[in-house]
This record gives C-alpha cells, structure tokens and sequence, in this order.
C-alpha cells in the first residue's frame, strides 16, 4: 500500500540554503578576520566534488534504490507513516551513519569512498560539500538493509539519510566555537566534527556521529576538543592536487596499485582492500595505531589523554 | 528539484563562489616564513624524517629538503603546503622555474616558481641527495 509512498528530494531543495549559508560565512570571516578561512581553489575543489556527488547519485542512485526496493518486497513488515516511525527511522538510520562512517574509516575499500570528504587542509561550509563520487562502490547500503526489513519504506529511509546529511552541513565551520553544554552533550556539533576532522594523532579514529554524538560516547571513540590543541585539518599525508577526478579517485588507485603488486599472497591483496587504511604487507606505512604509538612515545606525557591509550601498567614502578 | 533549475544554479553558485574568493583576495598561495617554517611544514608530512638541510626559494613559496633518506620538495597546495620526497621525479626547466613530474597519483606534477640562478641549481641539488 505504501509501495508509491514519496518524500521530497531534501537534499536537492536544500542547494539554495547551502549557498546562501556559505556566502554568509565567507563575508563573516573576511568582515569579521577570523572564524575560519576560504581559498579559491579548495573551495572550488570542494564545491565541484559536492555537484559530482549529486551527479554519480543521479547516475547511480538506481543501484542503491532497486536493492532497497527489493528487501521491501521481501520482508513482510510495514510500521506505516506515523511522525513516530519517521521520528524513529531517523533515529536508527543515524545509528546506521555512525557505522557505516566508523567502517569508512577502519576499511580502506570504503576509505577509498570516503577520504576525499577529509582531503582539505581547510574547515569551512565548502568542506561539508566534498562529499564522494564512489559511494555505490563500497556496498555500504547493506547497512541499511536490516531498517527496511524492520519494515521502514525505502523512502523513508532515504528521506532521514537526507535530512541526516543536512545536518551535517552546519557543523563544518569553525566560526562557531561551541554550543550551549546539553546541546554539546548530545547533538554532534562543530566543535566535536572539528576533531574528526583532525589530523592530529590525538584526534585520528575519533567522532564518527552523523546528528547524535551519544553513538560516539556509547562505542567509545567520542573524543573533546581540546582547547590547547587545535585540530589540523586534512590528510595525514595531504594531497598534492586540486584536480577532482584526482581527489574522487586516488585512492582507489592506490588499492589498485598495491593489489597488483607482484609476490605478495591473496591474504596480503586483501589485506589491502580492507585492512585499516596505512596496512601494508612490509610495514611501511603507517596506521593510525602507530601513528597514535609514535606519537605517544615522542610525548610519553600524553597517555591516557583524549584520543591516546593509557599507559599499559600505570606508572612504572622500580 | 527540477535538473533545468539545479543545473543552472549549481553551476552559477560554484562559479560565484569562486569569483568572490578571488576578488576578495583569498587566492594567495602560501608563503614559508623562514625555514623553520619550511622545516615544520616538511615534519607536518614526514614526522619521522627531519630535514638536515632546508633551502628556500627566492620567493619563500616552496623550499627544497634534504633528509637521511632523499630529497623532497615543500610546496604550496592554495593557503597551504604539502610535501613529497623527489624519488622518481623527472625535472623540467620551464620559463618561470622547473617543472617537476612525479609518479605520483596524488600530486603528479608540481610547477616551481624559481630565479634563473635557482633553476639552474636546484636540479643538482635534488639529484645530488636522491
Ligand atoms: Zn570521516
Ligand atoms: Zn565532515
């Protein structure tokens, strides 16, 4: 009955917002000297990835949407369209944005989707727009295969991951320091997507939340701003392009790359489609643990700070 | 919303949007204080490879680095840098400096800005370490 149920396209209405807000922004930080900085060629970069995003969605969206459409004729649940199961579906669909960004940064087949979105060394609404051109390629609607069979309309759910996303647009500044305390407490805000925008060993691996930060503090991986460190935004090892067919595809490239090197074993080839991004078979790269542990070892003073491990036995005792 | 009004509309707000960081002057590509700066901005890259010696361009926009295991370039990437080590590179005189090819996905080509004098050297330095 609800086969032909339909929301609006929300991410696509929202375009005129996103422009006025980031125009809004650009004139506070330049009247204003500070809350942030513009580049011409970043936000390009960044503006182009997000019209990209929306062109690969139109082209490839067909994907995602059969497969849902297809679990709706399977399962044989239905809640309906009661505010409360639209309430409830956001809820869950950002739980179900929570993984599926802790998987793209844990897995570097879906990594390879997801990095570009960190690829500016800036933090501004722009940023929020680099969004990736390659996300059919990750499978990562499989996630959102147990909503449906719950008997949440594919459209439905489209429509919360819509909404979801533009929530997420708004935290990308750093013209806002930090909101009211429960507001911090609960909704994922600037401050705590600053840090995971972080390149700063301390705030690697950190604040995955899409709108609810309490996912973050429920699987342990939420980790504050601090004041006395800044977030250094960008790769850990920065791009050396603007060119965004580079920035779509680079790391899909490097997979290639790596997979097709001669000698290795079929266990070390998939090791390098979905090992934690920096796994390599000789060690000689770098994972966020060893960049964690280096750091720890240049700033023993560190351990067991946000973001660090604490020391193994405690103080050392002679 | 309608393809005939998206397209249109995204495509004059990327453009004004760019425009307008460039009337307003935030084009500028970054500039290495000194090279302390340089240095930082290598170990922001590499950590774990100090330079022993960092040699800046006339105009402080990019910095050659020789470190124990070769040598890399500082470059600006718009109000920022980025780094890489020149293993592989292939160096070309252009008119306004060098060009510098690497096989590298992520940065393939970099475009220095470098005096006749500098050019001319930095070539030798940068076979001399790699
Ligand atoms: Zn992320
Ligand atoms: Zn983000």
């Amino acid at each position: 009955m609800t086969d032909q149920l339909s929301y609006p396209d929300v991410v696509t209405w929202a375009v005129p917002f996103f422009m006025a807000a980031i125009l809004a922004e650009l004139f506070w930080i330049v009247i204003k000297g500070r809350g942030g900085r513009y580049e011409t060629r970043d936000a390009l970069t960044s503006l182009v990835m997000g019209a990209g995003n929306v062109g690969s969605g139109l082209l490839l969206g067909f994907i995602a949407y059969g497969f849902f459409m297809a679990l709706w004729q399977i399962t044989p649940l239905d809640l309906g369209t009661a505010w409360w199961v639209v309430l409830l579906c956001f809820v869950l669909d950002d739980l179900r944005y929570y993984w599926v960004h802790r998987f793209g940064h844990r897995i570097r087949w879906v990594w390879a989707s997801h990095v570009n979105h960190h690829s500016s060394q800036h933090y501004n609404l722009t940023t929020a727009l680099r969004q990736t051109w390659t996300g059919t390629f990750t499978f990562m609607m499989l996630v959102r295969a147990p909503l449906i069979l719950l008997g949440f309309h594919p459209a439905m759910v489209l429509f919360c991951g819509g909404l979801n996303l533009i929530y997420q647009f708004w935290i990308h500044t750093e013209a806002i320091g930090k909101m009211p305390r429960w507001f911090e407490a609960v909704m994922n805000t600037p401050s705590h997507h600053r840090v995971h925008h972080g390149r700063n060993a301390r705030y690697l691996d950190a604040n995955y939340a899409g709108v609810f930060i309490v996912w973050d503090k429920m699987f342990g991986t939420f980790v504050p701003e601090l004041e006395a460190e800044r977030p250094d935004y960008g790769l850990v090892r920065n791009l050396g392009t603007f060119n965004p067919v580079r920035v779509a595809f680079h790391e899909w490239v490097g997979i290639f790359r790596d997979v097709i090197q001669p000698g290795l074993t079929w266990r070390e080839r998939l090791m390098y489609c979905l090992a934690p991004p920096g796994w390599s078979h000789d060690g000689s790269r770098d994972t966020s643990e060893a960049i964690k542990r280096k750091h720890l070892s240049r700033n023993p003073q560190d351990a067991g700070t946000p973001g660090f491990p604490a020391p193994p036995d405690g103080p050392v005792q002679n | 919303m309608p393809l005939a009004v998206l397209l249109p509309l995204v495509v004059a707000g990327i453009a004004g949007i760019a425009v307008l960081t460039y009337l307003l002057g935030l084009s500028r590509p970054a500039v290495l204080a000194d090279t302390a700066a340089a240095r930082a901005a290598w170990c922001r890259e590499f950590p774990d490879d100090a330079p022993r010696r960092v040699v800046l361009s006339h105009d402080r926009h990019a910095a050659l680095v020789e470190t124990a295991t070769g040598s890399g370039i500082v470059w600006p990437m718009g109000a920022d840098t980025t780094a890489r080590y020149l293993s592989g590179a292939r160096i070309t005189r252009t008119a306004t400096g060098l060009r510098v090819d690497l096989p590298d996905y992520t940065a393939p080509r970099i475009h220095l800005a470098l005096d006749d004098d500098e050019a001319r050297r930095w070539p030798t330095l940068m076979e001399a370490s790699a």
